[in-house]
């Protein structure tokens, strides 16, 4: 006979000895937890059924269990309120009003995951197939296969979502595995609020006593030699009990300046994964898949003119659905492909408004280290035609200016040169994955000037 | 059992038990109160299952010993009885209450039948801070909570004890209030920092019941709290879960800050709340010119109305929707002249709290336009 139903047994025995109120008061959400070795632990729902049933009942019930089982020597009772909660309902009810909330605080507080994101709805292509493959190993043998799981890719591509799946996934399949997910910068901040409270053992232990641990965006501890540290005996004390450790980063653990050598070669030491740029049948399904959970339908027409025009930020593209749903609501007869476009084609300029091709030049330079004049110069030796091309290619590509302009701009070229440059780019992007790195690393300077 | 108590102690020391006096069809028992009579006290007691209330009423013991009778009754005999002395005695489970000209037989139930009162683990650590300091705490975050079934972790205060602070906080998902009261008002015994949720309702009771003059000590275990004063023992269960992670919510850097008068928004909330039928939705706008905070409000069945405050406006211009009782919800937690609203564009969340203290915040998110 199991617990469940030797307590059930010794339930209905009492269920004719107790009186009816309160049988149902104390006794009807009680359960047997453990049993063995002669001993048994009666979990109670609340401190006032502990306290009577413990001080009212506890002969009443020992003799029936010892009726059942004769090597029953003692009971203990314990309290439990969480697991009679009843589940909580799945749905929200819509909200009546507009009314905004703190979006944040859906956030699981003990996990730091946000439930929305899922494996179901990451969209897996040629493009981050071996990243998610070894997600999936990782949910199979926590802390055993790929140790640590370093994932990286540019910015809105998934990363993100991929490693919070990881942990909303163990968190769904496995009981009783601690899953933590933290932004490197919550990690420096509790650091910081550790020293400055002198309470480093309170962080320590919050972070040690994990199974899961999920480091998101990596790159921004660099240079930060107190949380280097931290991290860097956390990351120890985790890897050596077997705990599973997952990292992401915009680039790989090479490529981040002044992170410290031992922690580098750790990184480097379990599984790397890269997200690169979804190909066009990719972008196809993503969007697809992002339409579905608004619950909207649109043309594959329309839907290709979006993918093909969104290539390398998904979390940009986020932003434009929303942008059409919404232009689609407004005007009821729907929308031809042309509007699309050119609504696309709004949104895409609109976030270079404010930079000027001297701006895009300037990073360019500052970026491969040579000075603008020799960039616009005559020189044609391997260092600077790269960045040459790459700043014609950014001058089109972000500011949308006419070939025949770039040319004029860069050192009053032809205008073959400048769609020469960007062509060759343009392509070389879909295969190499240092040259991406490079690219976007180049945007975020452009667009933080004070960087330059 | 056999007491002689003052009426007036008496009345106070039900007034305390009322709250956790509870109609139960399981259990008729909880619509009764215990009196309990040993060597060193009279105690008053009543429970709901969640939380329980001990209440000391001065009086004599003749003889020691306790009864359990239905509160209601009592309470409506000691309101209308007009003497000062009142001799009460239990025989068999019935309760006999005299005064001079005033004789009564209250039919009581057995005394063991009474919910036992649990006790806290004896090594939960304490947290004493003055009554009248906490409850203030209290009641300036009270507001923005809300009972709510699908989320039982907001279904109650925060008191997030620190070493150096102590910190009150309440959320109901649209808005959330902080409370942080420095560590010269309160003295902190507990072992490490704790987090712990109490139950809203509880807490209610415990801003009603508490008194002034005295200090109360904050007893916390694991699952179970205890407010403890000379007099009076509230003991009620905390919320299993944890309080959301609010830091993220707290708006780093404004785009938009206005001071103002606070009557003058007050005046405006409740002129253009006028204006609103079910939404509650009140237009907060900034133009270039930054000298002037125009609060519009419009509704296809009542009409539309216009408030031009004078204001001091640092940052950009701004348009934003809010629901004018959230918002007066907040404005009525700020006791000082002048307030000061930061916002963050028309949907992020905006803040009001009293310029130059950190001490206290309100948060709201703005009504989607």
């Amino acid at each position: 006979m199991n617990k469940e139903e030797l307590w059930k047994n010794v339930l209905s025995e009492l269920e004719i000895q107790i009186s009816k109120p309160n049988f149902l008061t104390w006794l009807k959400n009680s359960r047997m937890n453990e049993y063995e070795n002669g001993k048994a632990t009666v979990v109670l729902p609340n401190h006032f059924a502990k306290e009577w049933v413990e001080t009212k009942y506890h002969k009443l019930i020992l003799g029936v269990l010892r009726s059942k089982d004769g090597s029953i020597k003692n009971i203990t009772y314990s309290v439990d309120s969480v697991s009679f909660k009843r589940p909580a309902e799945p749905v929200q009810a819509a909200p009546q009003t507009k009314q905004l909330v703190f979006s944040e605080l859906k956030i699981d507080p003990e996990t730091g995951l946000n439930p929305k994101y899922n494996l179901k709805s990451f969209v897996v292509g040629s493009s981050n197939e071996l990243a998610y493959a070894a997600s999936l190993a990782v949910i199979e043998e926590i802390g055993k296969k790929y140790n640590p799981l370093f994932i990286y890719g540019g910015t809105g591509l998934g990363k993100t979502h991929l490693i919070q799946a990881i942990g909303n996934e163990i968190k769904n399949n496995y009981k009783n595995i601690n899953v933590k997910y933290v932004s490197s910068e919550k990690f420096t901040n509790d650091v910081i609020w550790a020293i400055r409270n002198k309470r480093i053992e309170d962080v320590k232990e919050a972070y040690r006593n994990v199974d899961v641990l999920i480091i998101d965006d990596i790159q921004f501890i660099g240079g930060k030699e107190k949380t280097e540290e931290e991290f860097f005996h956390t990351f120890n004390a985790l890897y050596e009990a077997n705990k599973q450790i997952i990292i992401s980063s915009d680039r790989p653990p090479r490529a981040i300046p002044i992170l410290e050598e031992r922690l580098r070669s750790r990184f480097e030491g379990g599984m790397i994964a890269d997200i690169s740029f979804p190909d066009y049948e990719t972008r196809m399904a993503i969007i697809k898949v992002k339409l579905q959970e608004r619950n909207e339908i649109f043309d594959d027409p329309i839907v290709s003119i979006v993918a093909k025009k969104i290539q390398r930020n998904i979390r940009e593209l986020e932003g434009i659905l929303n942008k059409l749903i919404f232009y689609r609501n407004q005007h009821q007869d729907g929308f031809s492909a042309e509007q699309v476009e050119s609504i696309v084609n709004d949104i895409l300029t609109q976030s270079a408004v404010n930079v000027s091709p001297t701006q895009v030049i300037k990073a360019v330079s500052t970026f491969y280290e040579i000075s603008p004049n020799d960039l616009i110069g005559r020189g044609r030796k391997k260092e600077i035609v790269e960045p040459r091309q790459v700043a014609i290619y950014l001058l089109r590509e972000i500011l949308n200016m006419s070939y025949p302009y770039i040319a004029e701009k860069m050192g009053k070229r032809d205008h073959t040169t400048a769609i020469y440059a960007y062509e060759k780019i343009n392509l070389s992007l879909s295969k190499d994955q240092g040259l991406n790195q490079k690219i976007s690393l180049i945007k975020d300077l452009i667009n933080k000037p004070q960087n330059l | 059992m056999k007491i002689i108590v003052l009426r007036n102690n008496l009345k106070n020391a039900l007034d305390a038990a009322s709250r956790t006096v509870e109609e139960n069809l399981n259990l008729p028992i909880l619509k009764n109160i215990l009196i309990k009579a040993d060597q060193s006290k009279i105690t008053v007691s009543s429970t709901n299952l969640e939380a329980a209330i001990t209440k000391v009423v001065p009086g004599k013991i003749t003889e020691q010993g306790e009864a359990t009778i239905p509160f209601g009754l009592l309470n409506s005999l000691i309101n209308n009885l007009q003497s000062e002395r009142i001799d009460l005695e239990e025989k068999k489970c019935n309760l006999l209450l005299k005064t001079d000209n005033y004789e009564a037989i209250i039919q009581g139930m057995s005394p063991s039948d009474f919910p036992i009162i649990p006790k806290i683990a004896p090594e939960a650590g304490s947290f004493e801070i003055s009554t009248s300091v906490l409850k203030e705490g209290i009641n300036k975050i009270i507001n923005a909570c809300q009972i709510s079934d699908l989320r039982p972790e907001i279904s109650g205060i925060l008191f997030n004890f620190e070493s150096n602070v102590f910190k009150l906080v309440a959320t109901d998902s649209f808005r959330l209030a902080e409370k942080s009261i420095p560590e010269t008002q309160f003295k902190n015994n507990l072992s490490k920092s704790k987090k712990t949720i109490i139950p809203l309702k509880t807490i209610q009771e415990i801003v009603r019941i508490l008194n002034d003059e005295e200090s109360v000590k904050v007893f916390i275990d694991d699952s179970q709290a205890l407010f403890k004063t000379e007099t009076l023992e509230v003991i009620t269960r905390l919320i299993d879960g944890q309080f959301p992670d609010y830091g993220p919510i707290i708006p780093k850097s404004l785009e938009t800050e206005i001071v103002v008068e606070k009557q003058e928004l007050v005046n405006a909330m409740k002129l253009a709340g006028s204006f609103t039928a079910r939404s509650g939705e009140v237009v907060i706008k900034v133009g270039d010119d930054k000298k002037i905070v125009e609060v519009y409000s419009a509704d296809s069945g009542l009409g539309e109305n216009k408030y031009l405050i004078s204001a001091k406006i640092s940052g950009d211009p701004v348009k934003a929707s809010f629901n004018w009782k959230y918002l007066l919800d907040g404005l009525k937690n700020i006791y000082t002249d002048t307030v000061l609203f930061g916002l963050q564009g028309d949907s992020r969340p905006a803040i009001l709290k009293a310029p130059n203290d950190t001490s206290y915040f309100y948060i709201l998110m703005p009504i989607k336009n």
